[in-house]
């Protein structure tokens, strides 16, 4: 109980680091995403079209996905050195995998029929895929998307080890200074803003499903 | 008047690799006709039919609608212009029905009011409540869906439409509504329509020509009645011996109705020596209104032709003259007499149905 209002009486004294590193914590996972899904979403639906190629791709990217993070950082500090763009690209390399593999599945799961159906009445190849797949597999890429972004939001805190801040900052810190009030405000931050955000994603999906399985 | 053609097929084939599913079809479909294609699973049904909009892309011969070569057209226009309704799953999961009925609309850009306009007009067609457009496809019964179907592929307002099989995914009593429905609206639409099913009886129903394809051969072409006179052994066993029986529910009564019935007016003499008499039993007794108040077998007549009003048989249960030629027969059958007198709504007497007309019927070139 001393230990939780020790923490309390950290954050509130230092609000304005709080604001500081919440931002760059929600900047880079945001822009984190945003690239991921930009690159993710055509590759995930392009590879659906051949076996072969989304055997390559998913295969590759299954790969990269196993290293753990902070190999990687290691890996990228001798290309890009330090600070927010390796950790941005580390983001992205991990939220790649459940994007693509959920934009292509997504994408192969909508019955030919139903294709067949749209091609039937005169859909030319982007009016497919703009009118019927994407609609039909966006709860499928959503999902994806969910899981990259709440997985890249707690990803991010090791960006400090990288030199690109966020909330991992006033956990590296107060291990560092042995402060535990310090090191507890950060870890109740990581975990209360996590919760959140899944809660709020939770419940976009949750519409998002609710909305489009009508159909199915 | 010479006949106009809608869709025209010279010697069209369909190579998969080697496999040749369908083998130099050729038939005409006549503007506003339902043209049958039937056949067993597998024998090229749907393949001819999707050559038809270039869902497949035909590998030799000529396929010409409204006159023009297919392969002259661009293959999403000519989509757009022909209506394409499919078993089961045709509806698009994710639009309402609304969107659905207007999804042609939609592609080629009209506008949102004139969209949900034709969509409220053909769900009306259809016989469907207009508050179902806010509905998705799931909240919709199998049978409503296939109506849905039907209403969009009339959106774009071609004059072609493409059927496969599209009672196929209902029950026996729906599919039937949904037969007679179809025939009602084509009575007003006057579509030309390429129906594919594999039950017999449906094609023998809607349709005006049939065309039985075997292992991608058309093996038989013609009106229900010449199919069922057809000798081909694969056609009568694929047809099999319940059909001829069937055959005979496509066929109006009034085709096979005597009107050269003997009849005389209740205050009247037979004149026994009428050239009419000859063959009849019986002479029917009309009133001034022309309503049939009953008959008189000859035998029972005064010798000088007259009779008493107490001798006037009252007439078994009459019928209409639209009740089919297998109705008719059933009802004589049911009843243990040779013939049926049919009168019109208004209780007017139109003539006699004789057992052996009816029999003569698919005896015809048989004999
Ligand atoms: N893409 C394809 N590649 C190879 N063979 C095919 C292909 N599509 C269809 N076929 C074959 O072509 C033949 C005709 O198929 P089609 O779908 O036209 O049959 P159908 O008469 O409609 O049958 P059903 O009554 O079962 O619907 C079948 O033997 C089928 O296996
Ligand atoms: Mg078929």
């Amino acid at each position: 109980m001393e230990l939780l209002i020790g923490a309390w009486n950290y954050f509130i004294s230092k609000q304005d680091l709080m604001i500081i590193v919440l931002r760059e914590h929600v900047n880079l996972v945001l822009w984190a995403t945003l690239l991921t899904i930009l690159i993710g979403v055509p590759l995930g639906i392009l590879i659906a079209r051949t076996q072969k190629v989304r055997d390559i791709v998913l295969g590759s990217v299954s790969v990269l996905y196993t290293i753990p993070i902070l190999a990687f950082f290691g890996f990228l500090i001798p290309i890009m050195g330090i600070g927010s763009t390796p950790a941005l690209v580390a983001l992205v390399i991990y939220g790649l995998l459940p994007v693509i593999r959920n934009s292509c599945v997504g994408i192969t799961q909508v019955h030919p029929m139903v294709k067949e159906a749209a091609r039937g009445m005169g859909t030319n190849n982007w009016q497919l895929l703009f009118k019927v797949e994407i609609p039909l597999a966006f709860p499928v890429i959503f999902a994806g998307i969910r899981t990259a972004l709440v997985m890249n939001f707690s990803l991010a805190t090791y960006a400090v080890f990288i030199g690109a801040g966020g909330m991992g900052r006033i956990i590296m810190q107060g291990i560092r200074t042995f402060n535990t009030s310090m090191l507890l405000a950060g870890i109740l931050m990581v975990v209360i803003t996590t919760v959140l955000l899944e809660r709020i994603i939770g419940y976009v999906d949750v519409r998002i499903q609710k909305r489009f399985s009508l159909g199915k | 008047m010479t006949r106009e053609i809608s869709v025209e097929l010279q010697k069209v084939s369909k190579l998969y690799g080697q496999d040749k599913v369908v083998d130099e079809v050729s038939f005409t479909v006549e503007k506003g006709e339902i043209f049958v294609l039937i056949g067993p699973s597998g024998c090229g049904k749907t393949t001819t039919l999707k050559m038809i909009n270039q869902l497949i892309p035909h590998t030799s011969g000529n396929i010409l609608v409204n006159g023009i070569d297919v392969a002259e057209l661009d293959a999403v226009e000519l989509r757009r212009s022909i209506g394409y309704v499919i078993q089961y799953i045709g509806l698009l999961p994710h639009l309402t029905i609304q969107e659905n009925i207007a999804f042609v609309l939609k592609l080629t850009k009209q506008s949102k009011k004139m969209q949900k306009e034709k969509a409220e007009e053909l769900i009306e067609t259809v016989g469907l409540p207009t508050n179902y457009l806010t509905r998705y496809p799931r909240e919709l019964s199998g049978g409503q869906q296939q109506r849905v179907g039907v209403a969009r592929a009339l959106a774009a307002n071609p004059d072609i439409l493409l059927m496969d099989e599209p009672f196929g995914a209902v029950d026996p009593l729906t599919r039937e509504q949904l037969q007679n429905e179809l025939l009602r609206l084509q009575e007003t639409i006057r579509k030309t329509i390429v129906f594919v099913t594999h039950d017999i009886q449906e094609a023998f129903k809607v349709g005006s020509r049939i065309g039985i394809l075997k292992q991608g051969k058309l093996v038989c072409l013609g009106t229900p009645m010449e199919i069922v006179k057809t000798d081909d052994e694969f056609v009568k066993s694929f047809i099999g011996q319940g059909a001829l029986f069937e055959v005979l529910d496509t066929i109006e009564v009034s085709r096979v109705l005597e009107k050269e019935v003997p009849l005389v007016s209740e205050n009247e003499k037979v004149d026994r020596t009428a050239d009419i008499l000859s063959g009849w039993d019986n002479v029917f007794v009309v009133n001034s209104d022309s309503k049939c108040l009953g008959y008189i077998p000859l035998n029972t007549l005064e010798p000088d032709g007259s009779f008493s009003k107490g001798q006037i048989i009252s007439l078994p249960a009459s019928s209409t003259p639209d009740i089919s030629v297998k109705f008719a027969v059933e009802k004589m059958l049911w009843e243990g007499r040779t013939w049926l007198p049919i009168v019109d709504e208004k209780d007017g007497f139109k003539g006699i149905v004789l057992f052996r007309s009816c029999a003569d019927l698919l005896a015809g070139d048989r004999g």
